[in-house]
C-alpha cells in the first residue's frame, strides 16, 4: 500500500514541467480591432490547426428564432462577393430579387392569396433562385482550402458559443486569413434557402430519427422552462421553415465581431513573425458592438420531480438531470469529481454496479455540464437498460450509488484515482493538434483568460470528500430531478 | 496609360468587394507544396520474431505501444460470428497474468493508463499509453494481457449479454441499419459479409476465446509499434523482458473467393421521415492496378463540399445534410465504389435517380481538368498530415507491413495520383463502376415514397433482423 501511495505522488508531480513548458510558448496578442490571437508554436509537421472562436450560439435567439445561430454557421460557408461570384453586380441584384420575391410570396400568404396567385409567386421566387444560382459558384471556401489540402474543415455551434476549424499546411497561412478576414466583413448569404432545406434535414437526421436526439430534446424541454437552454439547438421545423435571409443577417452583423472572438493558431507558427500577417488581414475588420445584454432569463428554482417519456420506434433508454451551478463556482468543479467517480472508466461506480454487478445495463454515462457551460445548467446520467431489465431498475440502482455518494464519504483511493484521471486527461489535450487550439480557444473567450487551463488541476486537487458529498447531498435530490425515458412504441420500458 | 486604367479598374472592383484593394485574389494565392520530413522508426526483430518499430519522442512524458496480430473477423467459424468481438472485449476485461479482472482495471484506472483491445475484418490489436512514469507496471500489464489472458467466465458471460443487448438495439436507427445491409450485401459470399446472430452470440464458449487466442497470438507475424519517452535500447530490453514466454508457432490463414453480391434493389421498412440509401459496386483492391484512378473518381463523386453529389443533392437541391461517396480501401478482397444519402422520404426515388446520374455521368463524360487538378491537389497538399503524430506513423508502418504492401506504396500511389488525366479517369471508372450491377439498399418508410422501389428495378424486401 505505501508503494502505492508513493507511485500516486508521483503521477501528481512528474507532468508539471510539461504543461509549463506549454505555457511559457503561448504568446497572445490583442489586435486593435479586439480580437485576441493565441499561438503556440509546435514543430512535428508543417500545418497548422486553427480554430475561430465566438462568443454566440443558441442562447442569444430571439424567441421564434430557435436554430438561427446555426443556420447563420452554415451561412458563414457561402463566400463573399470576391470568393463565390462569377459576376458580383449582377448577382447581387439576383440575390435582392430572391428577397423581393420571397416578401411578395409571405404577403400573400399572410393575406390569403388565392391559390393561384401563390403557386404564380412561389415559382417567381424559384425562378429567382435559379437565376442567382447560376451567378455563383457553389461552396468556393470550401474549394480553396481543398485545393490547398484541408483537413477537417467544419464548425459547431453550441448554446454559449460557435467555431470555425480548419487544419492546413503552415505555409497556407495567408490564405486562411485572407478568407475568413473576408468572410468577417462581407459574408454573403447565398442559397439561403435551399441550406435552411439541408438544415430541415439536418434535423430530421439528428432529432427525429435518432432516438437519442429526440430523448435529449423532450429532456431539455422539460428541464429548462424558461431558460433558452430549454429549446432545441437546430430549431423546431417551424422555426427552420420561418427561416429569412434579413433575419439571418441581422444575426450576423450583431454577433459575428472580431471583439467577440478568439483566434487560436497551434502548430508551426513563429509568432512574432506570423502576427505581422494576422494583423494585416484581421485588423481590417472594424471593431463591432459589444454583446448585447439579451435579459436571458435564469431558470427558477425546481420545486418538484418532473417526469417526461417519448414513445419511439427503439430499444428503451433513460436520462436523469440534476440543476448544477456552473463554472467558476467550486461546486461545479466538484461535480465534474462526481461525473469521474460515477462513470469514468470500469471501476466508475455506476458501470461496476450497473453494467458488470448487476447486468442491468448495456452502458452507462454522465455528463456534469450539459447542455451549456455559460449558465447553470444539468448534470446528467444516461443509460440504456439490458432487457428484461427495464429503466425502473435502472432508475432504482442509479438513485441508490447517489444516496451512497451522499452517506458515506469516498476513500482517499478513490479520491486521488481521480484526480489522476483528470490529470492525464488534461495532459492529453495539451500534447497539441485540433483539440489544444478548441480548448485555448474556449479558456480564453469564457474562462477569464487561457492560462485557466492550467490552474484548474489546482482547484481540482484540493477537493474534498466532504465537499463530495455535500454536493451530492445538495444536488441529488428528487425535486431538483428531471426523467427522461423512451418507451418503446407498442412495447414496454 | 494601360498600367493606370487596370490599377483603377483593380481598385474599384476591390472596394466594390469590400476588401482592400491590395489584398489578393484569393484563387490566384500560390502556394509551393510542403513535403513532409519521413519519419523512419528503429526495426528491431525480438528474440521470439516480434518486429519491433520504434521512435522516441522525448517531448512529453508519454509512452504509446499498439500490437497488431492477424486475427480478424474473417477468420471466425460461420456458426460463431461475433466471436472476435467478444474475444477483444474479453482479452482486456477477463483478467490476465497473475491479476484478476478487477484488479486490471483497479491497476490501470488508479495509473490513468490505458490497455485497450480493438478488432476489425483482418487483425486484432492491443494498444497502451502510459506517463512514463508508470511504463513497467503498465507495459506488464499489457504483456499479460496479450500472452497471459485469464478469460475469466463471468467477465464471458457479461459480454455475451451485453452483445445480445447491441443486437436488440441494432434496429434503432435507420442509417445503422442501412451500413449493415450495405456492407452485407456488397461483401456478399465472403466472409466480411456475414453479421451475428443471437444464436452465434450464444455459442461462444470459454474454449472458442482459448482457440482463438492460441491460434492466432504469434509474435512472428505481428508488429509491434512503439512511440514517445524512452530510450530504444533499453525499450527492446523491457519488451524481451516482459514477452518472455511468448513462443512462435505456425499461423495458417485461410484464403477466401472474393465476394460475389447480388445486384439489386435491397429495401428495409423503417419507419422514418427520412430514408437512407447507399449503393455501389465492388471494384478493386487498395493500391492495386486502377485503385488510385478510382480514389480520385471517388473524390470528384463524393468527397465533401465541392464533389458532385454534394453539389447536387445538397447544395442545389437542399435534398439531403449527409450526403458523399468514396472508394474503400479493400485489402485481401476488393474494396466497392459507392455513394450514399440521408434523405427526405419523399424524395426517396427522386435522390435515387439523382445519385445514380451522377455515376453514369463519371462514366459518359470526362470529369474537367479543373475537377481533377481540385482533388488531385488536395491529396498532395494532404500528404503533410500524414506525418503529425509519431505513434500515427509507427502505426501505419506497422500495417503497411501486415498487410504486404510495399513500403513506399504511398510514394507509388502519389506518382500515379500526379499522372492521371481525365481520360484515365473516364476509362478506369467504365472499367469498374456499372450503375446497372449496382448493390442499392434502401432503408426507409416505403409508404411514403415518391414512387416505389419497383420502378427504378428489381426489389428485394429485407425484413429487419
Amino acid at each position: 500500500m505505501r508503494r502505492m501511495v508513493w507511485l500516486l505522488l508521483l503521477v501528481l508531480l512528474l507532468p508539471g514541467a510539461m504543461a509549463q513548458q506549454l505555457r511559457e510558448q503561448i504568446r497572445k496578442y490583442t489586435l486593435d480591432n479586439g480580437l485576441r490571437v493565441l499561438m503556440v508554436p509546435d514543430k512535428t509537421a508543417p500545418v497548422i490547426h486553427f480554430n475561430l472562436m465566438f462568443d454566440v450560439g443558441g442562447v442569444d435567439e430571439a424567441p421564434g428564432l430557435g436554430g438561427i445561430a446555426h443556420m447563420v454557421e452554415h451561412m458563414a460557408f457561402k463566400g463573399t462577393p470576391s470568393i463565390g461570384s462569377l459576376d458580383w453586380a449582377k448577382e447581387k441584384a439576383a440575390l435582392e430579387a430572391i428577397d423581393k420575391a420571397r416578401a411578395e410570396l409571405d404577403r400573400a400568404i399572410a393575406n390569403r392569396a388565392s391559390q393561384e396567385e401563390i403557386q404564380r409567386l412561389t415559382a417567381r421566387f424559384n425562378e429567382a433562385r435559379e437565376e442567382a444560382k447560376k451567378l455563383a459558384l457553389p461552396n468556393a471556401i470550401d474549394q480553396l482550402f481543398t485545393n490547398n489540402g484541408e483537413q477537417g474543415l467544419n464548425a459547431s455551434t453550441g448554446y454559449d458559443r460557435t467555431d470555425y476549424r480548419v487544419s492546413l499546411p503552415s505555409n497556407r497561412l495567408e490564405l486562411y486569413l485572407r478568407v475568413y478576414a473576408d468572410v468577417l466583413m462581407n459574408a454573403v448569404f447565398r442559397s439561403f434557402y435551399e441550406e435552411a432545406d439541408v438544415v430541415l434535414e439536418e434535423r430530421r437526421q439528428r432529432s427525429e430519427n435518432d432516438p437519442n436526439g429526440a430523448l435529449s430534446e423532450a429532456f431539455l424541454r422539460a428541464a429548462f422552462q424558461v431558460h433558452p437552454y430549454g429549446r432545441p439547438l437546430i430549431g423546431s421545423r417551424e422555426e427552420i421553415q420561418g427561416y429569412r435571409v434579413d433575419k439571418a443577417l441581422e444575426f450576423w452583423k450583431t454577433h459575428y465581431h472580431p471583439n467577440r472572438a478568439v483566434l487560436v493558431l497551434v502548430g508551426d507558427v513563429e509568432p512574432e513573425r506570423d502576427i505581422q500577417l494576422v494583423r494585416r488581414y484581421m485588423g481590417a475588420i472594424p471593431r463591432g458592438p459589444e454583446r448585447p445584454s439579451l435579459n436571458i432569463p435564469a431558470e427558477p428554482p425546481q420545486t418538484a420531480e418532473r417526469r417526461v417519456s417519448i414513445e419511439y420506434n427503439a430499444q428503451p433508454s433513460l436520462l436523469i438531470g440534476f440543476h448544477k451551478p456552473t463554472y467558476p463556482n467550486r461546486e461545479a468543479y466538484v461535480m465534474d469529481m462526481i461525473d469521474s467517480i460515477l462513470t469514468e472508466g470500469r471501476t466508475s461506480r455506476l458501470f461496476r454496479r450497473l453494467v458488470i454487478q448487476e447486468q442491468a445495463a448495456l452502458n452507462v454515462s454522465a455528463s456534469s455540464a450539459s447542455p451549456g457551460f455559460r449558465y447553470p445548467n444539468l448534470f446528467t446520467i444516461s443509460a440504456q437498460p439490458r432487457a428484461p431489465r427495464t429503466t425502473q431498475d435502472l432508475e432504482r440502482l442509479i438513485y441508490e450509488e447517489l444516496e451512497r455518494l451522499k452517506n458515506e464519504p469516498v476513500s482517499p483511493q478513490e479520491l486521488q484515482k481521480v484526480r489522476n484521471q483528470t490529470r492525464a486527461a488534461y495532459l492529453r489535450v495539451l500534447q497539441g493538434g485540433p483539440g489544444l487550439a478548441q480548448a485555448l480557444a474556449f479558456y480564453e473567450l469564457f474562462f477569464g483568460g487561457y492560462q485557466r487551463i492550467f490552474e484548474e488541476e489546482a482547484i481540482y486537487n484540493t477537493i474534498t470528500a466532504e465537499e463530495i458529498q455535500q454536493a451530492a447531498r445538495k444536488y441529488f435530490t428528487p425535486q431538483n430531478r428531471t426523467v427522461a425515458t423512451l418507451i418503446t412504441r407498442g412495447g414496454s420500458r | 496609360m494601360k498600367a493606370i486604367w487596370s490599377l483603377l479598374s483593380l481598385l474599384t472592383l476591390g472596394l466594390a468587394q469590400g476588401v482592400p484593394a491590395d489584398w489578393p485574389d484569393p484563387f490566384k494565392m500560390q502556394f509551393q507544396r510542403l513535403q513532409p520530413a519521413a519519419i523512419q522508426p528503429t526495426r528491431v526483430q525480438l528474440s521470439n520474431g516480434l518486429t519491433v518499430l520504434l521512435i522516441e519522442d522525448r517531448a512529453l512524458p508519454f509512452v504509446s505501444g499498439r500490437v497488431y496480430l492477424r486475427a480478424g473477423a474473417i477468420y471466425e467459424p460461420d456458426d460463431k460470428v461475433g466471436l472476435s468481438g467478444i474475444f477483444s472485449s474479453v482479452l482486456r476485461t477477463g483478467g490476465a497474468g497473475e491479476r484478476t479482472p478487477d484488479q486490471v482495471d483497479e491497476t490501470l484506472e488508479t495509473l490513468a493508463a490505458t490497455v485497450s483491445v480493438s478488432t476489425d475484418n483482418l487483425f486484432t490489436s492491443v494498444a497502451f499509453n502510459t506517463l512514463t512514469e508508470n511504463l513497467d507496471q503498465v507495459l506488464q500489464i499489457w504483456a499479460d494481457v496479450l500472452v497471459r489472458p485469464r478469460f475469466a467466465q463471468e467477465r464471458l458471460d457479461l459480454e455475451k449479454g451485453r452483445a445480445l443487448e447491441a443486437i436488440r438495439r441494432r434496429n434503432d436507427q435507420p442509417t445503422q441499419i442501412a451500413v449493415r445491409e450495405f456492407v452485407r450485401r456488397i461483401n456478399e459470399g465472403h466472409p466480411a459479409g456475414r453479421i451475428s446472430s443471437a444464436a452465434s452470440i450464444q455459442s461462444i464458449t470459454r474454449d472458442d476465446l482459448l482457440a482463438f487466442h492460441q491460434r492466432f497470438f504469434k509474435p512472428n507475424g505481428a508488429v509491434l509499434a512503439i512511440t514517445g519517452d524512452f530510450n530504444t535500447q533499453e525499450m527492446v530490453a523491457r519488451l524481451e523482458r516482459v514477452l518472455q514466454g511468448w513462443q512462435q508457432g505456425p499461423v495458417s490463414l485461410p484464403t477466401f473467393a472474393p465476394p460475389s453480391p447480388k445486384p439489386g434493389i435491397y429495401f428495409l421498412q423503417k419507419e422514418a421521415n427520412q430514408s437512407v440509401i447507399y449503393m455501389g459496386n465492388p471494384t478493386v483492391t487498395a493500391f492495386a492496378p486502377g485503385y488510385s484512378e478510382l480514389d480520385l473518381a471517388s473524390r470528384v463523386l463524393g468527397d465533401g463540399f465541392n464533389s458532385r453529389l454534394f453539389v447536387e443533392v445538397r447544395t442545389r437541391r437542399g435534398l439531403a445534410y449527409a450526403t458523399g461517396g468514396a472508394q474503400s480501401q479493400g485489402f485481401g478482397w476488393p474494396g466497392f465504389f459507392y455513394g450514399a444519402s440521408i434523405s427526405r422520404v419523399e424524395k426517396t426515388a427522386e435522390v435515387i435517380e439523382l445519385m445514380l446520374a451522377q455515376f453514369r455521368d463519371l462514366r459518359e463524360r470526362p470529369v474537367s481538368q479543373e475537377e481533377l487538378e481540385l482533388f488531385r491537389n488536395n491529396i498532395l497538399n494532404a500528404e503533410v498530415f500524414r506525418f503529425t503524430s509519431k505513434q500515427a506513423v509507427a502505426e501505419r508502418i506497422a500495417r503497411t507491413q501486415m498487410l504486404g504492401l510495399p513500403p513506399d506504396y504511398y510514394e507509388q500511389y502519389i506518382r500515379q495520383i500526379q499522372a492521371i488525366t481525365p481520360a484515365d479517369l473516364q476509362r478506369v471508372v467504365q472499367q469498374y463502376v456499372r450503375p446497372e450491377q449496382f448493390v442499392i439498399v434502401v432503408v426507409g418508410d416505403k409508404r411514403q415514397f415518391d414512387r416505389p422501389l419497383q420502378s427504378l428495378g428489381k426489389v428485394v424486401e429485407v425484413p429487419l433482423e
